[in-house]
C-alpha cells in the first residue's frame, strides 16, 4: 500500500495551484486535507504524476461573513469549521453537521473544499451546499466563475468543473429570522459514511406559517437530492399541518434512481432515509420554534 | 462482583501478588507508543519485499515475465515459485509433527493459483515502494476457470478440486456412525428440533500485521529472524527443517506482538519466501504485511455451517442431539485448524447430555486458508447457545428455563460428558445465575414488554459455555522456566513461551515473587527470544496462566527450597521452622533472628563456604512442567441487552455482562482485559465483521472501509462476575480463559437480536439466526424479505 511515483508541488497560493493545474494538465491532481485521496493513492486505485498541495496555501484558508453570505475558504480544515464562532452565527447547519464526519482526525486533515470537490454521495458538506443553494467559487487559469450548488454535483465522485479548476471557496447564504436547521443520519459505526442522512432548514414567520424551507438528503443516490416537492408541500403550511412521517415520504418520492445493491437494497435505503428526513424536520422545526 | 475467594496455600507461598490487580508492566512503554515491533526494527543494508499476488480466484499460470520488473532502478531481485518451491525439504510444524495430513504447501504459485490473494511471485528492491513499482511490471498471464467457493460448490459431484491431484475437495471428515440408541431417543422424544445455523468469515484482525526481517550471515553461516509470531521456537524448528538449516544455527526473535490471536501460531509461505530470498542474496531483507494483504491473505477463520437436532422430552430434558458440521477452510489452511474433532468433543458443553451424534466435513476452497481463530471450535457454543433459544421458543418456555432445566449443577460433580470429558472444578449453574442476576433478567422481562408497547424493540441473549483451556497435548503439552537468583539478589524467570499481548510479563512475575517470597518489583520476565528461552510450544489454546506459570512455579519452588535449606543453615534452624515474606527469612517466632534474600543468594555465589556441606553454589533452577490432564476446564456464561431500530435494524449493544470461573485469579485486571478483547471480536463477529466472497472468488472486504471493526463507541463498558473455583489440574489452582470471551459472545449477541423481535415468542425469529451476520438491514424486524 505504497503509492505510485508522483512529484510533489507545493502550491503558494491559490493562483499558483491554478498555475500548476493548468500547465500540468490532466496528470496532475491537487491534493488538499488527503483523507480521501491518499489511501487512494496508496492502493494505487489512481495514479498522477504530480500532486499539487493546496493544504498550505493562506488565501485558500479562512472563514469570512460578508452581510448576507458566509465565505469558506475550500482547504480550510472541518475542525476549524467546527469550532467557528463566525460559522455558528451564521450557517448553524455547518457547524451541527461537521461532528458527524469521519472522527477528529479526519476532521483535524480533511477540508471542507475537498470534501464538496470530492462529491461523495454519502457525504454531508455537499448536502448542506445544496440544500441552503450555496455557490461554489471556482479557479482556474482562465479566471473565476460560480457555479449553483444544483448545478454542482453531477454524479458519484464527479462534479461540473473542469479538470483544471480548483475550488476556490463555497459562499453560503446566511438565513436569519425566526430560522431552526436539523440533521439526521444512520450510519453502520460511529464516524462511517451514512447509509442515509438528511439536512433540513426553515423559516417560521410570526404566524408559524412555513415562509421558506429546503432539504436535502445524502447518501440516497449519486448525488446530494433536494426533496423539491416536499418543500413546495411545506411551504405556505402552518406548522404541524403536514406530520414528520408525511414530509419523509414527500422527499423519497422526489428520488428518481435511488442506490440499490444487493447488500442494500434501494427499499431499505429509503425508508432509512425517510426516517432521516422527518427527524432533522422535526429538529429544524423546533429550533426555529425555540431559537 | 467476587464469589468465592480462593484461600491461599501452603504449598505456592504467601498470596501477596497473585490475586491482586497490579498494574501490568507492559503498559509504560507499550499505552505510550514505546513498544517494539516488527516494523520497528532496523538493519543496515536492509531490503524490502513486496509480493506479487493473484487477483483471479483460480486458474492455470501460462507464463509468468520478471524481465521488466527486475530492471528497475532500485530492485536487487525478483523471485517466483521456480526459484524457491524445490528448495522446502520438509515441511511440517511441531504441531503435526512428521508425516501428519499436512495441508498442500507451497511457497509461491507456480503452475496454478488457488485463491485471490495467492502469493506469485516476491520483489527485492530497496524500498518497499520500488518493490510495489516492481510488482506492477510483471507479467503475468493466468487462464481463469471457475473457482470453488462456498461449501456446497466444494462437495458438489461435478465440483472440480481445489488441490490438484486430490480425489476431491475433502479436507477432513468425520463419518456418521450409525448409532441406533440415539436413532431410537429420536424416534421416541416428545420434540424434535431440527435447525441450520450458518456462521459467516471473520479474521483475527491484530492490530500489527504480519512481519518479518530475515538476516542470513553468511560467514558465521547463522540466520537471524525477527517475527511478529506466537512462538518463536516452532518458527526456529521449522524453518530449520524447511530450509535444511541446525537449529542450533537460527535465532528467532520475537519483540512486542500487537496480537496473534492464531493467525501468527505457524508462518505463511510469505514468510518462508522472505527467508529464502534473504538466505540467496546474503543481505537482510524485511516484509510489514500491509492490511490489504493481512484482510486477503493473512489467514482466515470461521467460516462454517450446523445442522443440529435436539430431541427433548415433555419435561424440556434434552435426551440427545445429532450435529453435522461442514468447515470451509480455504485453500491453504494452516495446520491444526480444522476444528471438527474438537467441535464435536465439546458439543454438549454445560449441560447433560446423553448422547450425541456427530459428523463433519472440511472442505477446500478457492478462498484464503484458515486458521485457529481465538476459540477455533467456537461453533460448538455458537451452534449450541443458539438452538437453545431456537428450541426454547419452539417448545413455548422461556431460553433461560431451558438452560436451568439441563444445565450440570454443581451438585452433579464430578461429571461425565457424553464425549468422556470429565469436569470436577467447575461453577456452571454458578455463573449462569451469577449473570442473570447482574443483568436483572426478570426486570428486564418486564422492561421489555413495557418497551415493545411503546414501540421499542429490546432482547437478552445468554451465552453459556465451558472451555478446555491450558491443553496440553503433542507439542504443547508442556512449558518451561528458567528462574534464578542472582549475586545481587535479583530474580530473572526465563520462560518457553512469550506474549503477543495477554500480559505474560506481569503476571508470570506475579507468580515468581509469591513463590520466592519477594518484592514483584524485584522479578523480570525474558520471553521472545530462543537464543535465551528453552523450548515451548507458543502460546495458543488458553494455555499460559496454566502451564506457563505452573514451570515458573516449580523452577521458583526449587530455587525457594534451596534458599531455606541456607537460610536454615545460618540461622541454624529448621526448614520447616522459616518463614519467607517480603525479601527476608526469618525463624518463625523469632522475627530478629533472621537472613535476607540477597544475603542468601551472596553465599550461595560467593561464600561456598557457608553452604551446607555438599550443597552445590548457586539459586537457580530449569524446570519443565506439565499440567496432569490435558484440559483445564473453566466456565463462563454471557448475557447481551441490545436495542433494536426498528426503521433501520440498527442494533446497539446496551449491556454485556460476563461471568467467569478461570480459577484463581493471578490478576483479575488481565483476567477482564481478557474477556473484554473477545467479547469486542464476538460482538464485531456478530454485528460487524465479515469476509465474504463474490462468486467469482474476489473478496469484497479488503480495506477497513468494507471490513467493519467494532470501535469504542460500538461497544457497552463491558460487567464482569467472578466466580473463583479452584483447579485440582496445577498447584496454581489457575485455569485458563483467553478464548472464552471470544467463544462466548457471539451466540449471546445473535440470541439478544432474535430476543428483540416481536414475533420471538411464536419461534418464528429462529430463521434470523440463520443470516450470515446480523448487520442491516438483515436486523429489520419487520423484514421484506421474509
Ligand atoms: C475513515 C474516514 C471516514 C470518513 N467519514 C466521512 C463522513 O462521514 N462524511 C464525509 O463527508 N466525509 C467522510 N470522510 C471523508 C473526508 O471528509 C475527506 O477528507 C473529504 O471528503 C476530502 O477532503 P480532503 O481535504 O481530505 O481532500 P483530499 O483527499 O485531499 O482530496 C479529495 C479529492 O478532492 C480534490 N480536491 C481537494 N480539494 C480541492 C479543491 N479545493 N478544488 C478542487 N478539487 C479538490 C482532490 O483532487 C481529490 O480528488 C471520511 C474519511 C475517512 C478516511
Amino acid at each position: 500500500m505504497k503509492p505510485a511515483p508522483f512529484q510533489y508541488h507545493a502550491a503558494n497560493s491559490a493562483a499558483d495551484a491554478a498555475q500548476l493545474l493548468g500547465d500540468l494538465g490532466d496528470d496532475a491532481k491537487l491534493i488538499s486535507g488527503g483523507q480521501s485521496l491518499a489511501p487512494m493513492l496508496a492502493m494505487r486505485l489512481v495514479r498522477f504524476d504530480h500532486l499539487v498541495d493546496i493544504s498550505r496555501v493562506a488565501d485558500l484558508r479562512g472563514i469570512d461573513r460578508n452581510n448576507g453570505t458566509l465565505i469558506v475558504q475550500a482547504a480550510t480544515p472541518d475542525v476549524l469549521v467546527e469550532r467557528s464562532d463566525v460559522v455558528v452565527a451564521s450557517v448553524p447547519l455547518l457547524t451541527k453537521v461537521t461532528p458527524l464526519i469521519g472522527h477528529f482526525q479526519i476532521r483535524n486533515r480533511g477540508t471542507i473544499g475537498g470534501s464538496i470537490a470530492h462529491a461523495d454521495p454519502a457525504a454531508e458538506y455537499p448536502a448542506v451546499a445544496v440544500a441552503l443553494g450555496a455557490q461554489m467559487e471556482c479557479l482556474s487559469v482562465r479566471g473565476t466563475r460560480m457555479i449553483d450548488a444544483a448545478d454542482y454535483f453531477v454524479g458519484i465522485w464527479s462534479t461540473s468543473m473542469e479538470s483544471d479548476e480548483l475550488l476556490k471557496a463555497i459562499h453560503f447564504p446566511v438565513w436569519s429570522g425566526r430560522v431552526g436547521f436539523g440533521v439526521a443520519e444512520f450510519a453502520r459505526r460511529h464516524g462511517d459514511f451514512a447509509i442515509a442522512g438528511a439536512v433540513a432548514a426553515v423559516e417560521l414567520d410570526s404566524g408559524n406559517v412555513i415562509s421558506r424551507c429546503s432539504i436535502a438528503m445524502f447518501g440516497v443516490s449519486g448525488q446530494p437530492e433536494r426533496a423539491l416537492s416536499a418543500e413546495s408541500h411545506l411551504l405556505g403550511s402552518s406548522v404541524g399541518e403536514i406530520s414528520p412521517e408525511e414530509v419523509g415520504r414527500l422527499a423519497i418520492a422526489d428520488v428518481e434512481s435511488p442506490s440499490d445493491d444487493a447488500n442494500m437494497p434501494a427499499t431499505y435505503r429509503m425508508s432509512v432515509a425517510a426516517s432521516t428526513v422527518a427527524t432533522a424536520w422535526t429538529n429544524a422545526l423546533t429550533e426555529a420554534h425555540h431559537g | 462482583m467476587t464469589d468465592t475467594l480462593a484461600a491461599p496455600t501452603a504449598n505456592t507461598g504467601g498470596a501477596r501478588f497473585v490475586g491482586q490487580r497490579v498494574q501490568r508492566r507492559e503498559d509504560l512503554r507499550l499505552v505510550t507508543g514505546h513498544g517494539r515491533y516488527t516494523d520497528d526494527v532496523v538493519v543496515p543494508g536492509m531490503l524490502h519485499a513486496a509480493f506479487l499476488r493473484s487477483d483471479i480466484a483460480r486458474g492455470v499460470i501460462n507464463s509468468i515475465d520478471v524481465s521488466a520488473a527486475r530492471q528497475l532502478d532500485g530492485v536487487v531481485a525478483v523471485f517466483t515459485g521456480a526459484d524457491f518451491n524445490a528448495e522446502i525439504r520438509e515441511h511440517w510444524v511441531d504441531f503435526e509433527g512428521p508425516g501428519g495430513d499436512a495441508s498442500p504447501f507451497r511457497v509461491l504459485a507456480d503452475t496454478d493459483v488457488r485463491f485471490a490473494g495467492d502469493p506469485i511471485a516476491v520483489v527485492i528492491a530497496t524500498s518497499r515502494y520500488i518493490a510495489e513499482d516492481a510488482c506492477e511490471l510483471i507479467e503475468v498471464d493466468i487462464e481463469p476457470s471457475t473457482p470453488v467457493i462456498g461449501a456446497d460448490a466444494a462437495l458438489a459431484a461435478d465440483a472440480p478440486v481445489v488441490h490438484a491431484g486430490r480425489a476431491d475437495n475433502i479436507a477432513g471428515a468425520i463419518p456418521a456412525a450409525a448409532d441406533p440408541v440415539l436413532d431410537e431417543i429420536f424416534a421416541n422424544a416428545a420434540h424434535v428440533i431440527t435447525e441450520t445455523i450458518d456462521q459467516n468469515r471473520y479474521l483475527c484482525v491484530p492490530m500489527e500485521t504480519r512481519g518479518i526481517v530475515s538476516q542470513w550471515d553468511p560467514f558465521n553461516q547463522e540466520l537471524t529472524v525477527h517475527i511478529s509470531t506466537q512462538g518463536p521456537h516452532g518458527v526456529r524448528a521449522y524453518i530449520g527443517r524447511a530450509l535444511g538449516i541446525p537449529e542450533n544455527r537460527i535465532r528467532v526473535i520475537m519483540k512486542d506482538v500487537g496480537g496473534g490471536f492464531g493467525q501468527k501460531m505457524f508462518m505463511i509461505p510469505d514468510e518462508v519466501a522472505v527467508v529464502l530470498a534473504g538466505k540467496r542474496l546474503g543481505r537482510p531483507v524485511k516484509w510489514i504485511e500491509d492490511r490489504r494483504e493481512n484482510l486477503m491473505s493473512g489467514l482466515h477463520a470461521r467460516d462454517d455451517r450446523m445442522t443440529v437436532s435436539f430431541a427433548v422430552d415433555d419435561t424440556f430434558h434434552i435426551l440427545g442431539v445429532k450435529c453435522d458440521l461442514i468447515e470451509d477452510v480455504g485453500s491453504f489452511n494452516a495446520a491444526g485448524s480444522s476444528s471438527i474433532g474438537f467441535v464435536g468433543l465439546l458439543f454438549p458443553g454445560p449441560y447433560k447430555i446423553p448422547r450425541v451424534g456427530f459428523s463433519a466435513k472440511a472442505v477446500f476452497t478457492n478462498t484464503c486458508g484458515r486458521c485457529s481463530y481465538r476459540g477455533p471450535w467456537m461453533m460448538e457454543t455458537a451452534a449450541r447457545e443458539q438452538m437453545m433459544d431456537i428450541a426454547a421458543r419452539r417448545l413455548g418456555i422461556d431460553p433461560l428455563e431451558f438452560r436451568r432445566i439441563n444445565v450440570i449443577t454443581s451438585a452433579e460433580l464430578p461429571y461425565t460428558t457424553a464425549a468422556g470429558l470429565v469436569y470436577d472444578a467447575v461453577s456452571i449453574d454458578g455463573s449462569l445465575e451469577q449473570a442473570v442476576s447482574m443483568v436483572g433478567y426478570e426486570a428486564f422481562r418486564a422492561e421489555q414488554a413495557a418497551a415493545r408497547a411503546q414501540g421499542r424493540f429490546i432482547g437478552l441473549g445468554l451465552g453459556l459455555y465451558v472451555e478446555p483451556s491450558g491443553i496440553a497435548m503433542g507439542n504443547m503439552s508442556s512449558e518451561a522456566a528458567i528462574v534464578s537468583i542472582s549475586v545481587n539478589g535479583d530474580v530473572t524467570a526465563v520462560m518457553s513461551s512469550g506474549s503477543h499481548g495477554q500480559s505474560l510479563e506481569t503476571t508470570v512475575a506475579q507468580v515468581v515473587a509469591d513463590r520466592l517470597g519477594v518484592d514483584f518489583e524485584r522479578v523480570t520476565v525474558v520471553q521472545g527470544d530462543t537464543a535465551a528461552t528453552p523450548f515451548g510450544p507458543g502460546t495458543g489454546g488458553s494455555r499460559s496462566a496454566v502451564i506457563l506459570n505452573g514451570a515458573a512455579s516449580q523452577a521458583s519452588g526449587d530455587v525457594r527450597t534451596k534458599m531455606l535449606e541456607i537460610a536454615a543453615h545460618v540461622l541454624e534452624a529448621a526448614t520447616d521452622d522459616l518463614e519467607l515474606e517480603a525479601g527476608n527469612i526469618s525463624v518463625r517466632g523469632t522475627p530478629s533472628k533472621g537472613i535476607s534474600v540477597t544475603e542468601v543468594a551472596r553465599i550461595a555465589y560467593l561464600r561456598p563456604q557457608e553452604l551446607p556441606p555438599g550443597m552445590s553454589l548457586g539459586l537457580e533452577s530449569h524446570a519443565r512442567y506439565t499440567p496432569n490432564a490435558p484440559f483445564t476446564f473453566s466456565n463462563s456464561c454471557h448475557a447481551c441487552v441490545v436495542e433494536v431500530d426498528a426503521v433501520t435494524g440498527g442494533v446497539k449493544v446496551l449491556r454485556f455482562i460476563v461471568s467467569e470461573d478461570c480459577g484463581v485469579m493471578i490478576n483479575p485486571d488481565v483476567v477482564e482485559g481478557q474477556i473484554a478483547g473477545g467479547v469486542v471480536q464476538g460482538i464485531g463477529g456478530v454485528l460487524y465483521e465479515e469476509m465474504a466472497y463474490d462468486m467469482s472468488g474476489n473478496p469484497m472486504n479488503t480495506t477497513f472501509v468494507d471490513y467493519l471493526l467494532p470501535t469504542a463507541t460500538e461497544v457497552p463498558i463491558i460487567e464482569y462476575g467472578h466466580i473463583e473455583t479452584r483447579s485440582s489440574t496445577n498447584p496454581g489452582g489457575f485455569k485458563g480463559m483467553g478464548e472464552g470471551g471470544a467463544i462466548g459472545s457471539p451466540p449471546a449477541v445473535i440470541n439478544a437480536v432474535a430476543d428483540a423481535s416481536p414475533t420471538s415468542s411464536t419461534g418464528r425469529s429462529s430463521s434470523r439466526c440463520r443470516r450470515r451476520t446480523s448487520a442491516p438491514p438483515s436486523t429489520l424486524l419487520a423484514d421484506p424479505a421474509e
